[in-house]
């Protein structure tokens, strides 16, 4: 997996789980504010345009301002999985 | 070429309109969205004080999610609201239907949320059991699913405590603006709740840590008489000091036939009274004890008695110095009375006339009336010493004056008892003490007598007192310079004599008595505390002022009294002034 391709499923993970804490309608909403990533209705990632570490900070941003820390804290299992994906600020 | 011109002005006042048009409309569109902007500010803002002023102090979570529901109606559609909060035991899960909604529906909802805490929490909720409560609108069949929903995670100092919901039946009802709202406000509702929990907390820290630190011992209960605050000094009380979960049964056994804790409590709790007992023995110890209703101070409970407290506090010093007091003003009286007697005894027989007539006869009971009344006169003095000291207003009338001239004076005066009681008594000067000292002559001639005299008492016959002077200088070896100045001492192994003194003149008064106990010795200068010297049938008996009033003398000059002693060998007093 090229690392496009790494974010891409990496920041699925996130809208998939954010979708379960916040409820689908509004993860996916606060997603579609990242302007450098696309997103289908089902929440996939299909493309990111630009640098792929700075869409995903911007994603978790978007997500920390909307309800806090929390949900940033809440990621910490899916990290995991992406060892290759430095931690975020 | 005036066509040309015609054109070319049309031309510019065309796009001139064009831009100013423009320009009007990009206007007005910023205006329309800061008026947007505004009037959403304006939104939030007076949601926040409706919910604030509903909310006020309160730290209970789930009234302040109450609130928050309780309220929402009014700023977005929703067929359910509902919260869930998560406890150590129990989910607490509480839906308010809108409109009538299927239990489909409802339990749907409350999957939903369970997965959000779950995801939150990192942990799998479905073994807790929930606690399930429904208002509003009543449940119906129906197949309407959930097609709009939207989750609020309740989080207070960084720990997530529950989920906020909102569903419809309607499908994509909710836009981003208006559910970033609810987010915002129960973000900034949560904020709240935090900063006052740390306000509380640290106050109830600083609470406890009092609490902790007192002398007294304090218990407090609430209404069930569920121990809720406990100090370690009432775990002291009760002989449990390292005992982490003491009840009031603790209390109970301990206090059984002393005192009624549980029933003053009660009646404390339920008639809201304060009951107090003054002096209960615990444990060889007395304690005052009072047993107080603990009252509301704001909100709901305000004046309601929610608590009672009792508090232990040791009098067993107060008592003890109390006892003292009383022995000593016993004595005091004896002491009184014995020459008062003599002299009442004296006068009579004195009346008679037969007496009157053997002038040798009545000199004697003159001389005899005399000496009671000096005797007298002398415990007198010594209370008003002890009464000036105690007020401080003990004066010395100090002046130049010849030390060894005061030594050597004293040691006359008891040369004839010193001889009588088979005791050597001598002096001892050291080297390069000074002709003159600023002293007072007859305090320090008192402060003389008195030592010299308890060594001649305390001496058995063949025993030997010395009354010695030397010079100390400031940070050299003060034991040292008493042996080079061939001064008998006793050396304190436990507590080395210290050398830190300025210049000063050390008078040593060394016996070969009884010696003092070390126990004995921490009572020497004390008013009220008075010790057997050991097991003489004939030991000197007297008010035990003269050492307080010693100490004061010798204080009143600057200087510092000491004793040094073993038992059975013999004692040093000592003394300094400074020169």
């Amino acid at each position: 997996m090229n690392e496009k391709e790494l974010y891409k499923a990496l920041m699925t993970e996130i809208i998939q789980k954010q979708s379960v804490i916040l409820g689908p309608q509004i993860a996916i909403l606060k997603a579609r504010n990242v302007s450098v990533i696309t997103i289908n209705d089902n929440g996939h990632v299909v493309d990111i345009k630009e640098d792929p570490r700075t869409a995903l900070q911007s994603l978790v941003d978007e997500y920390v301002k909307l309800s806090g820390q929390i949900v940033k804290n809440a990621l910490g299992s899916i990290f995991i999985k992406y060892p290759q994906v430095e931690g975020i600020q | 070429m005036q066509n040309a011109l015609v054109t070319i002005i049309a031309a510019c006042s065309i796009l001139i309109g064009a831009y100013s048009y423009w320009k009007s409309k990009k206007l007005s569109r910023d205006i329309v969205a800061s008026e947007t902007e505004l009037k959403s500010r304006m939104y939030e803002l007076s949601i926040l004080k409706e919910l604030g002023d509903k909310i006020g102090y309160s730290l209970n979570v789930q009234k302040i999610v109450d609130v928050i529901t309780g309220s929402l109606n009014q700023f977005i559609d929703y067929s359910t609201v509902s919260y869930m909060l998560v406890d150590p035991a129990k989910i607490v899960f509480k839906a308010d239907l809108q409109s009538s909604v299927s239990r489909q529906f409802v339990d749907d909802i409350k999957n939903r949320m369970r997965d959000s805490l779950s995801a939150l929490l990192d942990k799998k909720l479905d073994t807790i059991p929930v606690e399930e409560a429904l208002t509003g609108a009543m449940l119906k069949e129906s197949n309407e699913p959930v097609r709009s929903f939207f989750n609020i995670p309740l989080v207070i100092g960084g720990n997530v405590v529950g989920v906020l919901t909102v569903a419809h039946i309607k499908p994509g009802l909710y836009h981003e603006e208006e559910m970033t709202i609810l987010y915002k406000i129960v973000n900034q509702a949560s904020q709240a709740v935090t900063q006052l929990e740390e306000v509380v907390k640290t106050e109830e820290g600083k609470l406890n840590a009092m609490v902790e630190s007192m002398g007294d011992g304090i218990v407090m209960t609430d209404k069930d008489y569920r121990v809720a605050v406990v100090n370690p000094a009432a775990k002291f009380i009760i002989g449990l000091p390292n005992k982490n979960d003491v009840t009031i049964f603790d209390f109970i056994d301990h206090l059984e036939g002393k005192f009624d804790i549980r029933g003053k409590l009660e009646e404390s709790i339920t008639l809201g009274k304060i009951f107090s007992a003054d002096e209960v023995a615990i444990g060889g110890g007395f304690f005052q004890i009072l047993v107080a209703p603990v009252k509301g101070s704001h909100g709901t409970i305000k004046g309601e008695t929610v608590a009672g407290v009792v508090i232990f506090h040791d009098v067993t010093k107060e008592r003890q110095v109390e006892k003292m007091r009383d022995q000593f003003t016993s004595m005091i009286v004896h002491e009184l009375r014995s020459p008062l007697g003599n002299m009442k005894k004296i006068g009579e027989i004195m009346k008679e006339e037969s007496i009157r007539q053997d002038k040798k006869a009545y000199n004697e009971y003159v001389q005899m009336f005399s000496q009671s009344s000096s005797d007298m006169l002398d415990i007198v003095n010594d209370l008003l010493d002890v009464a000036k000291l105690e007020a401080g207003k003990f004066e010395v009338s100090k002046r130049k004056a010849n030390i060894k001239e005061i030594i050597e004076d004293r040691i006359k005066f008891f040369d004839t008892t010193s001889r009588s009681a088979k005791i050597e008594l001598a002096p001892v000067f050291g080297r390069e003490i000074p002709e003159d000292i600023l002293i007072d002559p007859l305090r320090i001639s008192q402060v003389l007598g008195n030592l010299i005299s308890n060594a001649i008492k305390f001496s058995r016959p063949g025993g030997r007192v010395f009354v010695q002077a030397f010079m100390h200088r400031n940070g050299q070896d003060l034991e040292r310079e008493a042996a080079e100045a061939g001064i008998s001492w006793f050396k304190d192994i436990e507590n080395k004599l210290p050398n830190d003194y300025a210049d000063t003149l050390v008078i040593a008064i060394t016996d070969t008595g009884e010696g003092i106990s070390k126990e004995n010795r921490s009572k020497l200068f004390n008013k009220f505390e008075q010790f057997g010297s050991g097991n003489r049938a004939d030991k000197p008996k007297g008010t035990g002022l003269g050492l307080v009033i010693v100490k004061g003398i010798i204080e009143a000059h600057g200087g510092t009294i000491g004793v040094v002693s073993e038992e059975g060998i013999g004692s040093t007093f000592y003394f300094t002034i400074k020169i």
